[in-house]
């Protein structure tokens, strides 16, 4: 009897002392395994790739304002930074209503005259601000820069632009015509977008200023574009100048545009070849032209 | 806000870079002048560099025939010796077109001298000067047309 108890009894300790063990062990494990947790926990913080950048909300499109033109007159559509837009401006030469009907059937509606012929390339300098250059084949280079001043949003009802640009004649070398302004715009739900763009002008007048009553220029474009359809529309602006150097006629321009991803391609008709802000302070004329405009953005 | 200044620094550069810019921007009347760079649309320098001097193109002066200098009789009985010049244009009548007047104050295109330095139909006579050319460039031309739009004053 007495073997027996001291049998069970070893055997108890024994059994005891597995748990023992056992319990140690799983004791030692997780007592080891809490500083690898945590090295795991803290991993990912250091070794995950960084999340994504936010998109820049300047590369949506403004279903409302897609442009940065009207027809030659700016908006105030922010380019954003660091990207670049191309333009490519057309102005064929010869009036519409030169002859009768079939003398413009057989110049193809015009297209068989020479034209004006510009090509512009601008740059998102930093978040709303862009800068340009365009030049058209009358040997006219302008540079331009706009800043958005206030972004139109629920809290502001319009969208304002400072600019300013300059243009030169023989390839920037002869007769420079500053330019200092404001854009306003405002969009109406659906409809499109309105302009105000009270613009000076200086040295419209290619003369020197001791032989004429006014050297400059001061204009008010106004312009509107209107969605007719999702990707349809119809575009117009005038810049009657309101005090200072008005020779010609106002000049006034229209035309539809279709948005098809990153271009914009217009027709329009005007009665100007000009397309520069100098040259739309010099007026328009009593001839109709037509022309087109097309938009590449290089970032959709 | 810190975020705007770099923005604000360079609007500021740009109206600066502008305003200098623009003051350099309008036309030299030297330029339009030509061959008389110093005219301008006084009567004083019109009398200096266009009645009383032959210019770099070769146009004859107009006192080669308009004075009396040295006992000569002045043609078309208009002197433009320096002391009387004025007296014999500014709302003077022609000799030699009845009813028009040399210098209209004011009135550039019923001015009978511009006429004949133009050489417009209906003048009288040959276009001045006389000797077929060099005649005053457009650029001249326009210097004096605003002297004469602007009073035709004796300054």
């Amino acid at each position: 009897m007495a073997v027996h108890q001291v049998i069970q009894a070893t055997r108890k300790t024994g059994t005891t002392v597995r748990r023992l063990l056992a319990a140690t062990a799983i004791c030692a494990a997780v007592l080891g395994a809490t500083p690898a947790h945590a090295q795991q926990a803290a991993q990912p913080a250091q070794t995950a790739p960084p999340a994504p950048r936010e998109r820049d909300p300047d590369q949506n499109l403004d279903a409302l304002q897609p442009d940065f033109t009207l027809l030659a007159l700016p908006t105030t559509l922010r380019l954003p930074r660091y990207k670049m837009a191309f333009r490519v401006t057309h102005r064929f030469g010869r009036p519409l209503g030169q002859g009768d009907f079939g003398d413009l059937a057989s110049d193809f509606f015009a297209l068989d005259s020479s034209a004006q012929i510009g090509l512009e390339l601008r740059f998102g300098l930093m978040r709303g601000t862009q800068g340009g250059i365009y030049r058209t084949n009358d040997r006219t280079i302008e540079f331009f820069v706009e800043h958005n001043v206030m972004q139109e949003s629920d809290s502001r009802p319009l969208g304002l632009n400072a600019y300013a640009a300059i243009d030169g004649t023989n390839n920037f070398t002869d007769s420079y015509s500053p330019a200092l302004g404001a854009i306003i715009s405002r969009k109406v739900r659906r409809l499109g977008a309105f302009y105000a763009e009270p613009i000076w002008v200086n040295n419209s007048n290619l003369l020197p200023s001791e032989i004429v009553d006014h050297n400059n220029s001061f204009l008010l474009g106004i312009g509107a574009r209107v969605r007719v359809r999702r990707t349809v529309y119809v575009v117009a602006e005038t810049a009657p100048r309101v005090a200072g150097y008005d020779p010609g006629t106002t000049y006034w321009a229209a035309g539809v545009e279709k948005l098809v991803g990153g271009h914009m391609f217009q027709i329009n008709v005007s009665n100007s070849v000009g397309t520069t802000i100098s040259q739309i302070a010099r007026g328009g004329s009593h001839d109709t032209f037509l022309g087109f405009n097309i938009t590449r953005k290089f970032w959709r | 806000m810190p975020q705007f200044l770099p923005c604000r620094l360079l609007l500021l550069v740009c109206v600066v870079a502008f305003a200098s810019f623009i003051a350099a921007c309008d036309e030299k009347l030297s330029d339009l002048a030509g061959p008389s760079p110093n005219l301008q649309p006084t009567f004083a320098s019109i009398q200096h560099e266009i009645f009383e001097t032959t210019d770099a193109s070769g146009r004859a002066a107009c006192t080669n025939c308009h004075t009396d200098a040295g006992g000569r009789t002045p043609s078309g009985g208009l002197n433009l010796r320096h002391d009387i010049a004025y007296t014999s244009l500014v709302s003077v009548a022609s000799r030699g077109k009845t009813g028009a007047v040399r210098v209209i104050p004011g009135d550039v295109n019923d001015s009978y001298i511009v006429q004949k330095l133009e050489g417009q139909p209906g003048i009288v006579g040959e276009r001045m000067p006389r000797t077929g050319g060099p005649y005053l460039t457009e650029g001249q031309m326009s210097i004096i047309k605003r002297w004469i739009a602007t009073g035709a004053n004796n300054d």
